[in-house]
């Protein structure tokens, strides 16, 4: 296995976790306060993305 | 064989419900969708978003009619199956109806027609407006409906007197105590549903390689929509199920699955059960060790209620609640996985090119559909035994009809739907087959009665094509 595959694998498992995290925070695992930063943390990574990633040939 | 007409009256109503809940799910979602399709296209002048708009537009317009036709009957069942639920509730839920009419039902009906018809007829802003306005229309509707909902879920603002309801706030019955919550969730269904179709019918053209441009822009869109909104519904949805186990600790019993008063230490998630409601009890049971403390107690040892603190005469059948609460909770789950995917893939500028997300998107499309069916099917069975929580027992509500009357309409009911979804299915797949941008002129939204007849409004090019050679030669 290349080391690219191996990155790729590690960032997409990172990616999951990262994904996992923010679920068991949002649904209020961790207490209203963390549940109530977490969607916060969640929407403004997701509208960054998006902004900043408008996927390619989406745009012209 | 003797029929037992509170049985029949109750199929017949969850039928009736649950096909008509279907469509103004989707027209709430896609009413907004196109209001921010349209404000795009203004912004920006570019083709693709009146593209966009153009196509579903036609999808919004059919799922609108039969939403309307299909929820009009559900007042004519209140007096068909539930006369004494009417004749009891009347003071309370009967002005809520009738304020809907007055508010949404108005200002969706004057300007619909705009929307639909208008956009060669008035100004790009006024037709702006009209979008705008039937969207919020849709808004207002589900307010009144939610707030009726939500008052038998928990009622509020009311006194018995003599057996009759006398309604003593308005306040409390307008904002009883869930609906503040299950507003929200269900709008949030609502653009979850939208967002998932749009992404679907994007990634649907981009595997089979047609429309790239209107197909990107509408899978960004929608799984950019998604991801937001997927992280909103299970905040929200955690706020209502506290709420819930607050006004109606035994739907929530029934909904975990656990029927011991305090379930073991650490409780464990199920995900599959088969309950013994005779025996109070699980004949069998599988789940993740330790997850039902963590996502129910939130600590690591936390015990779990069972049904078995409601007494067994209020109890609902704990498989019905159980298994709706796994469907849309699961779902909510790999929506928000998608939503992660949708996010790492465009990071990686690999949205449009991983054909298994697509196949994924693909098959998504109607998961908002199926959720939402869910949530309702939690809401209403976990209800019961009453149709008023706590006031009021759906047998109790039933109308003194013969079995063989609302049998005989459950079947008319049955045939009539059964044509519904056909024509409603067989048009929106080939308004997607079609795709968009490929629309004959005859077959644009005119408003013309003589339009609407002529043969190919929604035929396919080639034969409008092979046609018009033939009529040539």
């Amino acid at each position: 296995m290349g080391n690219s595959s191996k990155l790729h694998r590690l960032q997409s498992m990172t990616a999951a976790l990262v994904g996992v995290f923010f679920f068991n925070a949002i649904v209020g695992v961790f207490g209203l306060r963390l549940a109530i930063a977490g969607l916060a943390a969640f929407v403004l990574g997701a509208v960054v993305v998006c902004v900043a990633f408008p996927a390619q040939g989406a745009e012209s | 064989m003797k029929l037992d007409p509170s049985i029949i009256a109750r199929i017949q109503f969850a039928f009736t419900v649950s096909f008509h809940i279907i469509f103004p799910t989707m027209s709430i979602g896609l009413a907004s969708f196109l209001a921010v399709i349209e404000a795009l296209w203004l912004k920006t002048k570019k083709p693709v978003y009146l593209e966009i708009y153009k196509f579903w537009l036609s999808i919004f317009a059919m799922g609108f009619g039969i939403g309307v036709v299909t929820g009009i009957v559900l007042s004519f069942e209140f007096g068909l199956g539930f006369a004494r639920f009417a004749q009891m509730a009347g003071p309370a839920i009967g002005p809520l109806i009738a304020l809907e009419v007055l508010t949404a039902f108005f200002l969706e009906a004057g300007f619909l027609g705009i929307m639909l018809f208008g956009l060669h007829r008035v100004g790009p802003k006024l037709h702006f407006f009209a979008t705008c306005m039937v969207a919020i229309g849709t808004l207002i509707s589900a307010s009144w409906i939610l707030s009726a909902n939500s008052w038998m879920q928990t009622p509020a603002g009311v006194a018995i007197r003599d057996g009759h309801l006398t309604v003593l706030s308005w306040r409390h019955v307008l904002v009883n105590p869930s609906w503040l919550y299950r507003l929200p969730h269900m709008l949030t269904a609502a653009y979850l549903t939208a967002s998932f179709m749009v992404a679907g019918v994007g990634a649907w053209y981009l595997l089979k390689g047609k429309h790239q441009h209107f197909a990107r822009r509408t899978l960004a869109l929608g799984t950019a929509f998604g991801t937001v909104l997927i992280a909103g519904q299970v905040f929200i949805g955690d706020i209502l199920y506290g709420t819930m186990l607050k006004y109606q600790p035994s739907k929530m019993q029934a909904a975990e699955g656990f029927w011991e008063k305090q379930s073991q230490s650490p409780a464990p998630y199920y995900w599959f059960i088969v309950p013994d409601q005779n025996n109070q009890r699980n004949r069998f049971q599988l789940g993740i060790p330790y997850l039902g403390s963590i996502w129910l107690t939130h600590s690591l040892n936390g015990r779990v209620e069972g049904l078995r603190n409601t007494p067994r005469d209020f109890q609902p059948r704990m498989g019905m609640v159980f298994y709706a609460f796994r469907i849309m909770y699961g779902l909510a789950m790999v929506m928000f996985a998608v939503g992660v995917a949708s996010l790492w893939l465009r990071f990686r500028g690999k949205l449009f090119s991983s054909r298994w997300f697509l196949w994924i998107l693909v098959f998504m499309t109607p998961s908002g559909i199926i959720a939402t069916l869910a949530g309702w099917y939690v809401a209403e069975t976990g209800r019961q035994p009453w149709v008023i929580y706590g006031v009021l027992r759906t047998v109790d509500a039933i109308s003194p009809v013969p079995a063989q009357a609302l049998l005989s309409t459950l079947i008319a009911f049955v045939c009539v739907y059964a044509v519904f979804i056909t024509a409603f299915l067989v048009f929106a797949f080939r308004i997607i087959r079609r795709g968009p941008g490929e629309v004959p002129p005859h077959a644009e939204a005119s408003g013309s009665v003589k339009n609407a007849f002529r043969p190919y409004v929604l035929d396919s090019p080639e034969r409008l094509v092979n046609s018009s050679i033939t009529q040539r030669s």
